[in-house]
């Protein structure tokens, strides 16, 4: 076969590898900050593909991040804060049905925030926490999550000489691969990014891409970026919201070249207002 | 759809400027063309001498607009619509570049058959270049004013230039064979027929593209035609 026939059937079986199962649903989902006086989300219906990483993107306010903490009922930890309309189902599960612990959903979906917040403790006992918090306690099981974790996370031959040594005197890049070492420790399905390389440096950036173009073979990535080009070079999948509303939803390669709304299109090429 | 102004004025102004050296250079080519082709049918050698010193400009603006459009996509990262914009203007160049390579092939052969007795036939020419400098002149005012439409009408006339190509041409090989005192002149009006049923192809790919930069659809090749193009009696795959 020619080279670039062969490439050419390459690239299509790994697009269809890619089509995969749908791991979160989200079904007519309406949300409310002020116990349904006003709806910060409405009515978003969408369906997250497992083993992708799906960019959540929009303006300041459009309701992104809130909806990337629905996903893990982050929001519970708000009093007023309240589901109006719909289900977000994970795994065919709904999340807040009365038999759901938010504590053990949080298990399955993992987070990492705009700012590395890595415990004041080392570099070990930061990815063992986790664990530790499930109960594990053997050393040679902690000992092989950290290790796996650590260079699941890319991390580990930078750090496998100062296990010992506090997690703060790492770099930022670094103390952010920590924060995801230690939320894949616990092997959750999902990973939700909250805009994970806000504070990074270039490097420290690239790093971290590369790092979640590498755990989405294992794991289910929804991110929430305010870069286009972060969105575009990472995601499978984007999703584009305007005040709390889902404009267009589709492949990355066709939003950013030829998306189907005016206003998605106006958002990414920097038209819009 | 692109339509309303970029919150950076200089993307703008850098989009702007882009488009605007893109359609001086299509000038150019057009100029060219006819300089060219007149200095054969007027017997004038200082019109083929002027399409081949003014091959330069069309050259030097190609590397402008290559660098306009490398600046562009380093400076703003576009994407979707301004995107395909700079792509396209980046193609167009090099195939504006490419017909005023013809127009010179066509000057320097002109100025070979010029040096000769006239040969009465030579007018049968013109029918042929009317056809490509009318291809060449709709698709850049497609260009210019984004006119699909146009677009289209540019690649449905390749028939109509493959038809005149193919007859002009043969008559000059007849001639070829027949009339053996001119018989390098034929040959050489056998190659400039050659070289217009050429740029016929290039504006032909000019429109193409021009339908990518407004649509999104990739129509070179046999791909198919966008939904608000298609007209309902006719087939949705380009004819080429």
């Amino acid at each position: 076969m020619h080279d670039m026939s062969k490439k050419i059937t390459a690239l299509s079986k790994t697009t269809k590898n890619r089509e995969a199962s749908t791991v979160i649903e989200v079904d007519d989902i309406g949300f409310s900050y002020d116990l349904g006086k006003t709806e910060t989300l409405k009515g978003i219906s969408m369906e997250i593909p497992k083993n992708q990483v799906t960019a959540l993107i929009g303006p300041s306010g459009c309701g992104k991040s809130t909806l990337l903490r629905c996903l893990n009922r982050m929001n519970d930890l708000i009093d007023t804060a309240k589901i109006t309309r719909g289900a977000i189902r994970i795994l065919g599960q709904d999340i807040h049905a009365a038999e759901v612990d938010a504590i053990e959903l949080r298990k399955q979906v993992g987070m990492v925030f705009q700012k590395y917040n890595p415990f004041p403790k080392s570099i070990y006992d930061n990815v063992a926490y986790g664990l530790r918090i499930q109960g594990v306690k053997k050393k040679s099981i902690l000992d092989e999550a950290v290790e796996r974790s650590l260079r699941n996370a890319a991390l580990w031959d930078e750090a496998k000489d100062r296990l010992k040594d506090s997690a703060l005197g790492l770099s930022g890049g670094q103390q952010q691969r920590l924060c995801i070492a230690r939320t894949i420790a616990v092997r959750p399905k999902v990973i939700l990014m909250d805009e994970p390389c806000s504070a990074l440096d270039p490097i420290a950036t690239a790093k971290v891409e590369e790092l979640m173009l590498e755990l989405r073979k294992e794991f289910t990535i929804v991110i929430v970026t305010h870069s286009m080009q972060q969105a575009s070079r990472i995601s499978d999948r984007t999703a584009f919201f305007y005040l709390g509303e889902l404009v267009e939803y589709a492949s990355t390669s066709h939003i950013f070249t030829s998306p189907s709304v005016k206003q998605t299109e106006d958002y990414i090429s920097g038209r819009f207002g | 759809m692109q339509s309303s102004e970029h919150i950076l004025t200089t993307f703008d102004q850098a989009l702007h400027e882009l488009r605007e050296t893109t359609l001086s250079m299509a000038v150019g080519a057009q100029k060219n063309l006819k300089n060219s082709i007149d200095g054969l049918l007027q017997q004038d050698k200082q019109l083929c001498n002027q399409a081949i010193a003014d091959d330069e400009d069309e050259d030097q603006l190609e590397i402008l607009i290559d660098n306009l459009g490398m600046q562009i996509i380093v400076r703003f990262r576009p994407v979707a619509t301004d995107l395909r914009m700079v792509i396209g203007a980046m193609k167009t160049s090099t195939n504006l570049e490419r017909i005023s390579d013809q127009a010179v092939s066509i000057a320097k052969r002109s100025r070979k058959i010029l040096k000769n007795e006239e040969i009465p036939e030579i007018r049968r020419i013109e029918g042929l270049y009317q056809v490509a400098a009318a291809m060449l002149a709709d698709a850049v005012t497609a260009y210019s004013d984004s006119n699909t439409e146009l677009a289209l009408s540019v690649i449905d006339q390749q028939k109509e230039i493959k038809k005149t190509h193919k007859k002009t041409s043969r008559f000059f090989s007849r001639k070829l064979e027949t009339e053996t005192a001119h018989y390098r002149d034929y040959l050489d009006l056998v190659l400039i027929c050659r070289w217009l049923d050429r740029v016929g192809g290039l504006a032909t790919n000019i429109a193409e593209d021009i339908i990518f930069e407004i649509t999104s659809s990739d129509i070179r090749h046999g791909g198919e035609l966008p939904p608000e193009l298609i007209d309902d009696d006719t087939d949705s795959s380009t004819p080429h």
